[in-house]
């Protein structure tokens, strides 16, 4: 699968930052990966790591003030950062989706599901449509996100319905528009664990049945492992490791993979571990060599001041690391 | 060892306009000292609320709470000063438990005012800051200047100010990262062993839970389901809702999932509080629903081994 006929999003030394009031902040640096067809990746790091600003990147919903510098993200071959807004509004409607962490904000709370939902199926279909047809199509894509009497989810308010079930609503109307790619932006994370797992098992059979390949953002690490089949770990906006999801759980080589992983407390353990000492750098000063320095037990003189390569460490597994050189 | 709080038959009952929400019904443990007793659920099973009623922020419709021995029911501001001090409680988020506007300084230093007047306020608050492993000079900090983590850990020492012996923490980490997670635990943990504390840990990460608490009780719609101590309660588990809730865990490596009981899948969703079903409350997603299920509420039984369940498989 190393072709690249199979890559449907390939993200390449993207590079970008906010503009703000103290200066510029220099928040994604070099990021580069690659999602093949009918694959599911995830993303793990933890908060303010520059995930959710990756996957803005590539929905091409960043705020007004961040500012691409660099790099290119390849959409079956199309640069998404060069093409006009229409462009990328018609990809949007028929191509990729994105579902956010907290199904309540991304619902409006004044207006019923069904409008939201006959909106979002006008707006992403090319024909016109009768209001039979739209009707048919959103309790089709309702009973999709297995949600009992869809008739009765329409016709609600986003408040009458629990979490669980307003994720399973906003999951139903984004599979109107992701056709090919979904970014699951920590979809089970505002969850209990029991709903988060059924959410899950239901994205997972959707994805596999429709053949939709998948970006799984989160920072619970058990989640993603289950789900995927590779993993990007990323750290103060670069990707440190990447590989297959049995190798980095069970085999990490990069020191912060290594030191997140033993920081999740574990079933039937006996103690806890004392988590990785600091916190993610400031973006207006990053640490000029591999961003981990500041935090890294095991770092060297080099790490200071260079960025260290990706270095291959395993079958289809790299790490960014000099230990690894 | 003693026991430190008691709740025996607590109910608490809001009335709402659509009806009555049985918030806590009928809620029986005790905490014994020096314990970290741990209280699991999902959201909307009243863990909160039991928190709440101990910390006397609600009056119990029935029921009593014995801490020492003693009944306590009043309400917060009715409660003599003592009892203030011994009990603290620690929040979820500490960014809404902390006034924004006061300095760290400000922040420790009432509650050492009123309940310890007579120790040296400077170095008391250097002492604290010290206990939760947060360097000193943090003291003339605005908690905006501080980590989620950090500020935690602030959280954490103000309720340390008033020397309590009894600490409720209420999902003290479920805003935080796992890396950061561990620190407070550890800190947590620490000043347990110093201060003989007993801690009521609220949390719905049972991960977490299985490495840090003695004892563990699950909750579901305001009534105890299962409870038992923590190697019983994660090898042994009885009831089908708390091998729902262990099959639903993500876990990060192959021996854990070993762990798991591996039969049940999660099904359905906790329904509001408003309409509880009868019988026993969980029978809507239990996979071993039986006709008495859905008549007739089972009581706790105790299965020996002071593990405790109410089902009626048993």
């Amino acid at each position: 699968m190393t072709n690249n006929v199979n890559k449907l999003l390939e993200v390449k030394n993207l590079t970008l930052g906010y503009k703000v009031y103290e200066g510029y902040l220099k928040v994604i640096n070099n990021v580069s990966l690659d999602l093949y067809y009918g694959e599911k990746i995830g993303l793990i790091g933890e908060s303010g790591c520059g995930k959710t600003t990756t996957m803005k990147a590539i929905m091409g919903i960043l705020p007004s003030n961040a500012v691409i510098q660099g790099g290119e993200i390849l959409y079956k071959g199309v640069d998404l950062l060069k093409i006009s807004k229409k462009e990328m509004d018609k990809i949007r409607k028929k191509n990729i989706s994105m579902i956010f962490q907290d199904p309540a904000l991304a619902l409006n709370p004044v207006f019923k599901i069904r409008e939201q939902f006959y909106d979002k199926i006008k707006y992403c279909s090319e024909n016109k449509l009768t209001r039979t047809e739209v009707h048919n199509l959103s309790i089709k894509f309702l009973k999709d996100a297995a949600l009992p009497e869809p008739d009765r989810i329409l016709d609600s308010y986003p408040f009458q319905l629990s979490g669980g079930m307003k994720q399973r609503v906003i999951i139903g109307m984004s599979l109107v528009s992701a056709n090919e790619l979904l970014i699951a932006d920590e979809p089970g994370t505002s969850l209990d664990v029991t709903i988060e797992d059924q959410i899950m098992r239901l994205l997972k059979s959707i994805v596999d049945q429709k053949g939709i390949s998948i970006i799984l953002i989160s920072h619970a690490l058990g989640t993603v492992r289950k789900f995927v089949d590779r993993v990007y770990v990323m750290y103060a906006g670069t990707i440190v490791e990447f590989g297959p999801t049995q190798e980095i759980f069970s085999n990490p080589k990069h020191p912060y993979t290594a030191l997140l992983l033993s920081s999740v407390p574990r079933l039937g353990g006996k103690e806890v571990s004392k988590g990785i000492p600091g916190v993610v750098p400031n973006y207006l000063n990053p640490p000029k060599g591999c961003r981990f320095v500041t935090r890294c037990p095991y770092k060297m003189d080099i790490c200071e001041y260079e960025t260290p390569k990706m270095y291959e460490v395993g079958k289809d597994h790299y790490a960014a690391c000099f230990h690894y050189k | 060892m003693d026991t430190i709080l008691e709740l025996r038959n607590l109910k608490k009952y809001f009335k709402t306009k659509r009806g009555i929400v049985k918030a806590v019904d009928d809620v029986n443990f005790e905490i014994k000292e020096n314990e970290i007793f741990g209280l699991v659920g999902e959201s909307g099973s009243g863990k909160t609320t039991v928190a709440n009623l101990i910390m006397g922020i609600y009056l119990p419709t029935s029921g009593e709470i014995k801490y020492k021995g003693e009944t306590i029911f009043k309400l917060a501001q009715k409660r003599p000063k003592w009892l203030k001090k011994e009990i603290q409680m620690v929040f979820q988020n500490p960014a809404s438990s902390l006034n924004p506007k006061k300095t760290v300084r400000q922040i420790l230093e009432l509650p050492i005012k009123i309940h310890r007047p007579d120790v040296p306020i400077q170095k008391t608050i250097y002492d604290l800051l010290e206990k939760v492993d947060l360097p000193t000079d943090y003291a003339d900090r605005h908690p905006d200047e501080l980590g989620g983590g950090e500020k935690q850990l602030i959280a954490i020492a103000r309720a340390l100010a008033t020397e309590p012996s009894f600490i409720l923490l209420d999902e003290p980490t479920s805003a935080l990262d796992v890396s950061v997670q561990g620190k407070i635990i550890n800190v947590l943990l620490k000043i347990r062993e110093e201060y003989k504390l007993t801690y009521l840990f609220i949390t719905h990460n049972l991960s977490l839970m299985s490495n840090v608490a003695n004892r563990v009780a699950i909750m579901y719609l305001g009534k105890i389901k299962e409870l038992a101590n923590v190697d019983e309660f994660f090898k042994n588990p009885m009831h089908p809702y708390t091998q729902m809730l262990l099959s639903s865990i993500p876990v990060v490596s192959d021996e854990e999932e070993k762990l798991k009981p591996k039969k049940i899948v999660s099904t359905g969703e906790i329904p509001g509080a408003l309409n509880i079903p009868p019988g026993c409350s969980f029978h809507p997603r239990c996979p071993f629903v039986m006709d008495v299920c859905k008549t007739k509420d089972p009581d706790l039984k105790d299965l020996g081994n002071n593990h405790y369940v109410a089902c009626h498989l048993y």
